[in-house]
């Protein structure tokens, strides 16, 4: 092959090619350290089932399997990402293994952490028994009650949604009017003004007495506070529009209307979207907070209802059942704004 | 092209509020023009003397204070798609693909039968084909800006207003566009207004060039360029063009 020919092989690489010819080649005992550290949480996960399996328990553990099947499943399924991402590696594509390499120690310690919990709650009971169970009694509370459980998770995710999308879509509506139109936002703004700072909470006692249904009401308080984060933002996205975008779109024969949905909304996304996303903690908050003072159902009920009986593995079950949902939720949100915001990450540095 | 086309200013005055003051600002000054189809017109004059004041209200962006702007006798009412602007910033949507960019017009005025041939053939002309697919933010400035010509040609504007559209760029790329610009008009014949602080520019594109001086900003002088294209910059003709129309530059300045 030619000097020349060499060359042109640069000319037709792929992005993870390029990015992979600008790291530096590592040495063979650093590729060692990184096979080996990208294994620990298997070791650690083992240490984890050593020490459930081998220290005698201070209190009655009923179905011990139930934690250990999970830890294995833990495990397992690093250990199969383990081998997958090996073989990626060795077909050239590293970069499945670096992350896991990125992720291994944070999950190590993670097992870790389980494993002395439980050596603090089921082993030792030093951590404040009953009020803190240990998570095989978790795992048997929720294992016990999955149908309430699955019936307050629904109630408290149809509640969110309803509120929140109720909340987005009139935050929307108010915050383009505003944004576009000085004669809306003459009228709406000092409304803004003065309810956006009042934690939607605030209103909780009012509605529940006012709202012809505790549903409608809770609905109502959700929305509230999404209404507010989102209005503002797209308020802000479409006043911050350059008017050089504005000039360029009439220039090219775009009607008002057609400015609005093509101009002043596509600039004010990347706002929009944070606003929903600060919409949404909001809404989660109000969520637990009406479910918790008024609503009998839900997963913020389920705590309260579990609390008030004494069972505390039951509130942790929801607990750990709302950590999840949340999660998800924003995730979720996550994934659509990277989508969204494509062409923001793909500019050049 | 067999439809002519006029476009005129008559007695057009405008003036802007200032911010600070209570005075204000003549930004254009009791213009008489009257351009027509087939014309490359250069208008050059000193930072601030009205020359995109003049481009944005023949582009119907703002209005006169005073005075008429007619089309073949129709008055000039806001911006519309027979008349294209490429600005100084290339202006593109960033949310927007360098080929939906270009095809904005056309989805704006609801074209759909021949949108696909009309768009594959302009972003042909720019050059553009291996980045279509890119975002405004990936480009660099000389495909930035012909992607901004692309967007207001697809229009197939009748009157393209051009405002420094090469003013930021390096020398070498903005010879390249004017030449495109140049084979452009060559082949439409539309009537083309550009603006330009580039007296070599200015002679080297321009049928006629307008010479500009400020406050109040009139027009000075307008000067045919008697030459043929594709012109030679080194000429003695060309040189002498350049050398009239810096003197008059120079004298405007001096005489404020
Ligand atoms: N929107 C505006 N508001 C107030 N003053 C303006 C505005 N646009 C332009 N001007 C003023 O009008 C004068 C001419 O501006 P412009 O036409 O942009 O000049 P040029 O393009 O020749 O540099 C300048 O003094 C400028 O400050
Ligand atoms: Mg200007």
């Amino acid at each position: 092959m030619t000097e020349t020919n060499r060359g042109e092989r640069f000319l037709t690489m792929t992005k993870s090619q390029l990015l992979e010819l600008e790291r530096e080649e590592k040495t063979s005992a650093q590729k060692r350290w990184d096979v080996a550290v990208s294994l620990l949480p298997v070791l650690c996960c083992a240490a984890a089932l050593l020490e459930y399996g081998c220290v005698p328990n201070k209190y009655p553990n009923a179905s011990p399997q139930r934690y250990a099947a999970l830890l294995i499943l833990a495990g397992g399924i690093w250990l199969l990402l383990w081998v997958w991402a090996i073989m990626r590696y060795r077909r050239g594509d590293k970069v499945r293994f670096r992350t896991l390499r990125h992720h291994a120690p944070f999950y190590a310690v993670l097992f870790l952490l389980l494993a002395a919990f439980d050596y603090l709650t089921l082993k030792t009971g030093r951590l404040l028994y009953p009020f803190i169970p240990w998570l095989n009694d978790i795992i048997n509370a929720a294992a016990a009650d999955w149908k309430s459980l699955l019936v307050s998770t629904l109630f408290s995710l149809r509640l969110l949604f309803l509120g929140y999308f109720s909340g987005a879509a009139s935050g929307l509506v108010t915050g383009i009017a505003c944004g576009y139109s000085s004669r809306v936002r003459y009228w709406v703004h000092p409304l803004i003004k003065v309810l956006g700072p009042i934690p939607p909470v605030t209103w909780v006692p009012l509605v529940m007495l006012l709202a012809a249904s505790l549903f409608g009401g809770s609905v109502f308080i959700i929305a509230l506070g999404t209404w507010f984060s989102v209005s503002v933002a797209a308020m802000t996205g479409i006043a911050s529009v350059d008017r050089a975008y504005y000039d360029a779109a009439r220039t090219l024969g775009a009607s008002e209307r057609q400015i609005v949905l093509h101009v002043a909304i596509p600039h004010a996304v990347p706002n929009i979207l944070q606003g929903m996303t600060q919409g949404m903690s909001s809404a989660c908050i109000s969520l637990m907070i009406a479910e918790m003072l008024g609503v009998e159902a839900g997963l913020g009920w389920y705590i309260t209802w579990a609390k008030s009986w004494a069972m505390y593995n039951r509130m942790f079950a929801a607990i750990i059942v709302i950590c999840m949902v949340f999660n998800a939720v924003t995730k979720g949100l996550d994934l659509i704004k990277k989508r969204v915001l494509r062409y923001q990450s793909e500019v050049v540095q | 092209m067999p439809k002519t086309l006029v476009l005129k200013l008559e007695g057009v005055f405008k003036s802007f509020a200032r911010v600070e003051t209570d005075d204000v600002t003549n930004a254009v000054a009791d213009v008489n023009l009257s351009m027509r189809n087939g014309e490359f017109i250069s208008l050059v004059g000193t930072s601030g003397c009205g020359k995109s004041t003049i481009l944005r209200m023949i582009a119907g962006l703002i209005s006169p204070t005073a005075g008429r702007l007619t089309i073949n006798g129709v008055p000039i009412e806001g911006p519309g798609p027979e008349r294209g602007f490429v600005f100084q910033k290339p202006a593109l949507f960033p949310w927007l693909t360098v080929e939906k960019n270009i095809s904005f017009g056309l989805r704006m005025s609801g074209h759909t039968a021949e949108n696909g041939e009309r768009l594959a053939r302009i972003i042909h002309l720019v050059g553009l084909e291996d980045f279509k697919n890119d975002y405004p933010g990936q480009l660099s400035g000389g495909m930035a800006q012909r992607a901004a010509l692309a967007r207001s040609l697809i229009n197939q504007p009748d009157i393209l207003l051009l405002d420094e559209p090469l003013g930021a760029l390096d020398a070498f790329t903005r010879m390249n566009i004017q030449d495109e610009l140049l084979s452009i008009w060559q082949k439409k014949k539309q009537l083309m207004i550009m603006v330009t602080h580039d007296v070599d520019e200015a002679v080297y594109m321009g049928t006629r060039v307008l010479v500009m001086e400020a406050h109040p900003g009139r027009i000075r002088t307008e000067l045919p360029i008697e030459m043929e294209y594709p012109r030679n910059r080194s000429s003695a003709l060309f040189v002498e063009y350049r050398n009239r129309i810096l003197e008059m530059l120079h004298y405007g300045t001096k005489e404020r």
